[in-house]
């Protein structure tokens, strides 16, 4: 179990690494250099190729990165090309937001995924088809176009929520949960529709193993038979696909913040992605993975510590 | 498994989709879709562009019906005008996505343990990626280049591709077919393409269906949040993102939009779905709640039955003796909810079981035996009942009683252990959990009191560290200790009569005898009775009391053990003990063993005549006629053969495998037109048995 958990950190670390020369390279590629992009049009070009200098972007590629790495192991992702604040600062303030908005869309859709695709397969028949015809309609369903529909629902009709904007937790526990509620809402539809098939699937397996008749030859109640046995038989594959969910939710942030106007990590990628600011993006890409991959392990060592056969080697 | 050939493949894909009314909805949509948005130019009203400032923001009009948006384009245009860009990049990421992970499998089902390592390594690191933000970075250095961001997408959800298509391609890798294709000396490439793409082929069509739809979903996604195809040119999910500014004013401008994308996506998905439904999965052990209401009315509808019967005073409801199990005529078949003439696959089966006594239930796979089984203790799977016939077991028609009262019945009275002990112990529980859990439940006892008799169960079964055991989980154990286990289990309610399911099948043989032993000491010991299904002669010998030779779903034959193994009667009780080397007795162990030839028919092959005919060699004209179970001449059992008295009679014995060809008769489907074996044939067996 040591060496498993050794193996994977190692694996988390690696991958972090990777996508942090990825996204330097693509920063790179950007069109436009940094000093372009920081004095906006109409500069010099000496001005610019001045701050060029300043900033060693025509350094090697190689002494770049080593510089960058060594800044951002110290937590000094660098300043933005657009108005000079500290993008660790930044990235800080936004990272609480995107964080409760995936988490919250994490449970909300794994509570409801959970419950719709166990009341399937337990209950089968017409209750199991309806089901699935729901969440099939709920997968195809854009999340943008849900959340637009449900602000013209509760936003707009019936003031029941804030349309946009988000309240720090800090300024008032109540408005925060309120300002989260719609874009969780929003996307956990997607999210639960695909856990909900998960929890269908291998809730369905879990009742095909000859264990089950086992247990019901011994007169094992049916509820415990279900709930016990099954769902803890189920809960391997359950637990994967909620951490593979997460890692779509976070992604789904991004549209999320964008129609909530959020001040979040997925609206910093957008904003910073489209003004061509290279640090920042290079930032909050690696910022980003360190999150999706720190969760990921967990879930996965969860999903591990689930499993017998892996607890006991 | 047979090589999927490509034109029954494509006939079952066929076949699928055409099944689902989604899937072909779906079709029918998208083929639409395509030919609408390439022919726009053609009728679209207006041109993407045409602004009608005279109806800004309008709904539904004659002039534009699907209304315009806040510079008073037409909206029906402007969806078409879109589709096909939506469509064709959305195929960029299929292509690649698919594409990539099908070539990855295929070289890492191919190319050994450490390319495939590597592979999955690289894959796994892909998948735990936050894919968006990345998309989102290439678009920053790319701009918004949308077919090569497709295209990015796809390398990206090609993981998720190879880890679906993986497990297969490692099993059509590992056929026989492909070991024989090496050794024609056929190249990895040529295998890969030859003999495994073609195989893989649903899975991938599949997959692409359902990629097709998220590309769709975050294209449109990336078009929302701005970073679509360059401004006028329309997208979906630009049109959604300009309506998102007119919610207070022009809700309904989201409206067609939106539909038409989810629209899009949902006909994908449905024929992906159609394509990828399993055919026939496994049925649950535990039947859904659906299912069980259906087993009820089955139920109920024996118990009514039985009442009528005894009604008109016709019944043979004789309780029998206290611990006497009464088979009596019993059948078991597949439910059929509508028109409750399911396909049976247990008829007319009787059988007694007295105290202490030990019957086999004999028979290939496919004979009903394991139905029958679990039929006693009403554990029938999903989709499968008694359909007739009675259970008697203390004064009670089993068959006709309810599932809640089956569970006073069930580890109490009658127990079960099944084929494969491994299996039947539950993985994520201890062995100490499983026993202790199982004892309070059918003793009531306490928890102290329960662990206590936990132990000692487990040695009574014979296990010598049953402290240690009671800590293990059942992956830690070896097969014959679980099988002691799953004994220990089963007698934990210390039931009457234990139904043991092919208990040796998949032990060691020295541990096949040590199972054996212990039942036989318990069923001394404890008086208890067993039903003991196997295809295993040597373990009727060992065990069983009584024999009754199941085929084709009903009893060919039954009596004494020592009757049947010495004296059989009928022919397929005479092939069974040719084929049995443990069977024969040592001195007069024939050369060469027997074989059967052909198969156990199909239920739904069954022939109104003799079930075993087109397998016999002694068939004859007369077997076409349905034949009864007759008390044999052989003890006091029964025979369901017309030809065996004379069989008995002739001395004649079940020839050994390298019988001439034309001697035996032809074992073509009993199920299409006549099996009328042709006189002359008739005779030639004859002749050659004489
Ligand atoms: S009835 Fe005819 S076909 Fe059937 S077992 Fe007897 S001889 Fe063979």
């Amino acid at each position: 179990m040591a060496l498993f958990v050794a193996k994977r950190l190692l694996m988390a670390l690696a991958t972090v690494l990777v996508v942090a020369v990825l996204a330097f390279l693509l920063v790179h590629a950007m069109p436009g250099s940094p000093g372009a992009v920081s004095l906006g049009a109409g500069a010099s070009q000496d001005a610019i190729d001045q701050l060029n200098r300043q900033l060693g972007w025509n350094d090697p590629l190689v002494s770049q990165f080593a510089r960058w790495l060594g800044d951002a192991a110290q937590g000094n992702l660098g300043v933005s090309l657009i108005d000079g604040r500290s993008i660790t600062a930044d990235l800080a303030n936004r990272l609480p937001v995107t964080a409760s908005l995936a988490a919250g869309a994490t449970i909300l859709s794994a509570v409801l995924g959970v419950a719709l695709g166990v009341t399937a397969a337990v209950r089968g028949g017409l209750l199991d088809r309806a089901i699935g015809g729901f969440v099939g309609l709920l997968v195809a369903l854009p999340a943008f176009w849900v959340g637009i529909i449900f602000v013209y629902l509760f936003a707009v009709q019936s003031s029941v929520f804030p349309a946009t904007g988000y309240v720090p937790f800090e300024v008032s526990p109540q408005d925060w949960a309120l300002s989260l509620a719609l874009p969780v809402i929003t996307l956990a539809v997607g999210g639960a529709a695909f856990i909900a098939r998960q929890t269908r699937a291998s809730m369905l397996e879990a009742l095909q193993q000859e264990h089950i008749r086992t247990l019901r030859a011994t007169a094992t109640p049916t509820w415990k038979i279900l709930y016990v046995h099954a769902l803890r038989y189920a809960s391997l594959p359950i637990v994967a696909g909620i951490a593979l969910q997460f890692i779509g939710l976070f992604g789904g942030s991004v549209i999320a913040e964008q129609l909530f106007a959020m001040p979040g990590l997925g609206q910093a990628v957008q904003t910073s992605v489209s003004t061509h600011d290279a640090p920042a993006v290079q930032g909050v890409v690696v910022i980003a993975t360190v999150v999706v991959v720190a969760v990921n392990l967990v879930l996965e060592l969860a999903t591990k510590f689930l499993d017998p056969k892996l607890r006991a080697s | 498994m047979p090589r999927p050939g490509r034109a029954a493949l494509t006939r079952l894909s066929r076949h699928r989709l055409l099944g689902s009314p989604g899937a072909v909805a779906g079709l029918v949509w998208l083929a639409a879709l395509v030919i609408a948005s390439l022919t726009a130019p053609l009728w679209l009203p207006f041109k993407t562009e045409d602004q009608d400032f005279t109806a800004v923001l309008s709904g539904p009009t004659a002039a534009h019906w699907l209304g315009t948006d806040e510079l008073g384009r037409d909206i029906l245009s402007r969806i078409f005008a879109a589709a096909a860009g939506t469509l064709g990049t959305s195929m960029i990421t299929v292509i690649v996505g698919v594409g990539l992970g099908t070539i990855l499998a295929m070289l890492a089902a191919g190319a050994g343990e450490r390319t495939e390592t590597a592979i999955s390594r690289v894959t796994e690191v892909m998948m735990s990626l936050p894919g968006t933000v990345i998309i989102l970075a290439v678009i920053g250095a790319v701009g918004t280049n949308i077919p090569l961001v497709m295209a990015i997408l796809g390398i990206l959800m090609s993981a998720g591709i190879y880890r679906v298509i993986l497990g297969q391609a490692k099993s059509l890798q590992s056929q026989l077919y492909v070991d024989a294709a090496k050794v024609d000396g056929l190249g990895p490439l040529g295998i890969s393409v030859r003999h495994v793409l073609p195989g893989l082929a649903n899975t991938v069509v599949v997959q692409a269906a359902l990629i097709f739809a998220v590309g769709m979903l975050i294209q449109a996604g990336l078009a929302f949040i701005g970073f679509g195809p360059p401004i006028p040119q329309p997208s979906w999910g630009g049109m959604i993102q300009g309506a998102s500014q007119h919610v207070y004013d022009a809700p309904w401008m989201m409206v067609p939009t939106g539909a038409v994308l989810a629209l899009t996506v949902l006909s994908a998905n449905a024929i992906g779905n159609a394509l990828g439904k399993a055919p026939n999965a496994a049925a649950p052990h535990l039947p859904s709640a659906a299912d069980r209401r259906q087993r009820a009315k089955a139920v109920a509808a024996i118990a009514a039955a039985a009442r009528d019967a005894e009604e008109t005073g016709d019944a043979g409801t004789d309780a029998g003796a206290k611990g006497t199990l009464s088979v009596r005529n019993l059948s078991v078949g597949v439910d059929n909810a509508g028109t409750g003439t399911g396909v049976q696959l247990v008829t007319g089966v009787s059988f007694d079981v007295e105290p202490g006594t030990v019957l086999g239930l004999v028979g290939e796979s496919g004979c009903g035996k394991t139905m029958t089984a679990l039929s006693l203790l009403g554990l029938l799977p999903s989709g499968v009942s008694a359909t007739g016939g009675q259970i008697l077991w203390n004064g009670r028609n089993l068959a006709a009683t309810p599932d809640k009262d089956m569970q006073s019945v069930r580890g109490r009275e009658i127990a079960l252990i099944s084929q494969e002990p491994m299996r039947a112990l539950d993985p994520m529980f201890t062995v100490g959990y499983q026993l202790t859990a199982t004892i309070r439940r059918l003793r009531g006892m306490g928890r102290s009191e329960a662990r206590a008799e936990a132990h000692s169960l487990l040695e009574k079964v014979g296990i010598v560290d049953a402290g240690r055991i009671l800590k293990t989980y059942p992956h830690q154990i070896s097969g014959g200790m679980a099988q002691r286990v799953a004994v220990a289990l089963a007698l934990s309610g210390r039931p009457k009569l234990l139904v043991a399911d092919e208990p040796t099948t998949a032990l060691d043989v020295t541990v096949q005898a040590e199972i054996l032993s212990l039942l036989r000491a318990l069923v001394k010991d404890t008086g208890m009775s067993v039903v003991m299904v196997t295809h295993d002669l040597g373990v009727v010998a060992d065990i069983c009391d009584q024999v009754a030779v199941m085929y084709a779903g009903h009893v060919v034959e039954n009596g004494r053990t020592a009757a049947i193994l010495d004296n059989p009667r009928h022919p397929y009780t005479l092939a069974l003990l040719a084929a049995d080397p443990h069977a024969n007795h040592a001195d007069s162990m024939p050369e060469r063993l027997a074989t059967i030839s052909g198969q156990v028919p199909q239920p739904k092959d069954w022939p109104a005549g003799c079930r075993f005919a087109a397998r016999c060699q002694f068939a004859g004209s007369a077997c076409l006629e349905p034949v009864p179970l007759l008390p044999s001449s052989a003890g006091d059992g029964l025979v369901r053969c017309v030809k065996a008295d004379q069989l008995a009679i002739e001395g004649m014995d079940w020839l050994a495998t390298d019988v001439p060809a034309g001697r035996l008769l032809p074992v073509s489907p009993v199920s299409s037109a006549t099996p009328e074996p042709a006189p002359e044939q008739d005779s030639i067996v004859e002749k050659d048995l004489a």
